[in-house]
Order: structure tokens, then sequence, then C-alpha cells
């Protein structure tokens, strides 16, 4: 039952911090939208017992994803009037909902029907100890070319966003 | 607690990303949009990892996180780069590449 509740606090946050991101026409808002999306699905994380993984999404999506967005979006500094204007937002958007809805529908009904009741986790499911055992037994390889992806990123964020050498 | 709200919440999630993915023009939300969409994914995966009981999916999240980070860097670099040629974020006056008729 509390369990339920917390859900629906947090899935009410997700989808309203979601909507306030895709409707907000100030790109701060829209910022401060989505922070409070990831935040709820940090939540979210929690619930289904990953206590690491809602660490590390605090840490990295909302710690560092977010206020990287909210600082490049606060340093470039858009006026009013040199946002992109949308007069035909509210058609677009429901136009595109309308599009994407079979979609979700299909998708939805795909996965009710793969699985449905937790079962009571096992014994160090979702701690730093059996998330590290994993990663390190069966997944290193992966991490490996994760850290390599994470060097070429650096490198490549560097060069694109230096200022030209004037000729 | 059952799966099936997350997976609701989960395919929400996708399908308003999607939306605003499809429908918004400032270069910044369209970018968020983006990244609603992965993280509704890494949602997904941990759904399914607790329903499993195997930690498969949650290390799959962690990796996931870090590409996420390395997306964001990439994609705000770019946002600076276009907005310091053209001094705007609109998604539509970025179409250098596009083909045009007459010889270049």
């Amino acid at each position: 039952m509390l369990e339920n509740s917390i859900f629906a606090i947090l899935a009410l946050f997700l989808v309203g911090g979601s909507l306030m991101m895709l409707w907000s026409r100030e790109t701060v808002l829209s910022a401060f939208g989505f922070l409070v999306a990831m935040l709820a699905m940090a939540g979210l994380f929690a619930l289904l017992e990953n206590s690491f993984v809602f660490l590390a999404q605090i840490m990295v999506s909302v710690g560092a994803v977010v206020v990287l967005s909210l600082m490049v979006i606060t340093s470039i500094n858009m006026k009013e009037e040199n946002l992109p204007s949308e007069p035909y937002k509210l058609r677009w958007m429901l136009f595109s909902a309308l599009l994407v809805s079979p979609f979700a529908l299909l998708m939805y009904r795909t996965l009710v029907h793969l699985g449905q009741t937790f079962d009571t986790s096992r014994e160090g499911y979702g701690t730093l100890k059996g998330l590290g055992g994993e990663l390190f037994s069966h997944w290193v390889l992966p991490f490996e070319i994760v850290s390599v992806l994470l060097l070429a990123a650096m490198v490549a964020a560097i060069v694109i966003a230096r200022k030209e050498p004037k000729q | 607690m059952t799966a099936e709200p997350f997976f609701m919440v989960a395919t929400l999630l996708f399908s308003l990303g999607l939306i605003g993915l499809i429908s918004r023009r400032n270069l910044f939300v369209v970018y968020m949009s983006i990244e609603l969409m992965l993280s509704s994914v890494n949602l997904l995966l941990l759904t399914f990892s607790r329903l499993h009981g195997t930690m498969g999916g949650s290390v799959m999240v962690l990796l996931m996180i870090a590409v996420i980070a390395a997306e964001a860097a990439l994609f705000l670099a770019m946002i600076i780069q276009l907005v310091r040629s053209r001094r705007s974020v609109d998604s539509d006056d970025f179409a250098q590449l596009k083909q045009t008729k007459e010889p270049l």
C-alpha cells in the first residue's frame, strides 16, 4: 500500500516534469521540468530496490547532465524574441500524439505479457556488492568499451566546442 | 506491487519523448526529449532486472548512464558550436548539409 502511494507520487512528478519540459517556451523552465523528471526517475529506481543505480542516477543524470545543460542554457542566455517561434505547437503536439499512440499501445500490451509480479528479491540484489560482482565478472568488456567511449566523447566535445583559430 | 504500472510509466515517458522530438523546434527541448526516451528505456531495463531477480539489467543501466553522460557532453558541445555560428537555437536554421539544386 505504501509502495503504491509512493509510486503514484513519483509517477505524477515524472509525467508532470516531462509535460512541463515539453510545453514551456522558456528553455530554463524546460530544464527545470527535466530536472524534476530525472529526480522522480531516480526515486522509481530506488523503488525497484536498486540502491546503487539510484545513486548513479542522482550523481550522473541529475548532478552532471542536468546541471551541465542548465549551465549551457544560462550562459547562452537566449532572449525571448530569439527563441524559435512555434505558432502551431499545440497542433503539432496533438498530431504527433495521434501518430505515437498506437505504437505506445502496442509497446504497453507487449510488455504486460512479459511478466507481472515481483518476487521477493534475493539476498544482495541491487546492492553495490552484487552489482560490482556482476559488472566485473560478466560485463568487463562493455565496461572497458564505455571507458574508451567516455574518453572519445570528452576529446570530441572539446574539439567541437572550441573557438576556431583566427585565420 | 506489480510490474504493470512501471511498464505504463515507461511507455508514457517514451511516447512523451517521441512527441517532443517530433513537435518541438528548440534544440534544447529536442535534446532533453532524447534523454527522456533513453531514461525510459533505463526504467524498463531495471523493471525486467527486478522481475527476473538477476543483476544483468542493472549493470546495463549503469553502462547506459555512462553513455547518456557522453551523449550529453557531445550534444551540448554541438549546440554551443551551432549557437556560436548562427545565434539561434531553432533546429530549422541548421540545414547546412541539406542538398541544394544550385551547384556549390
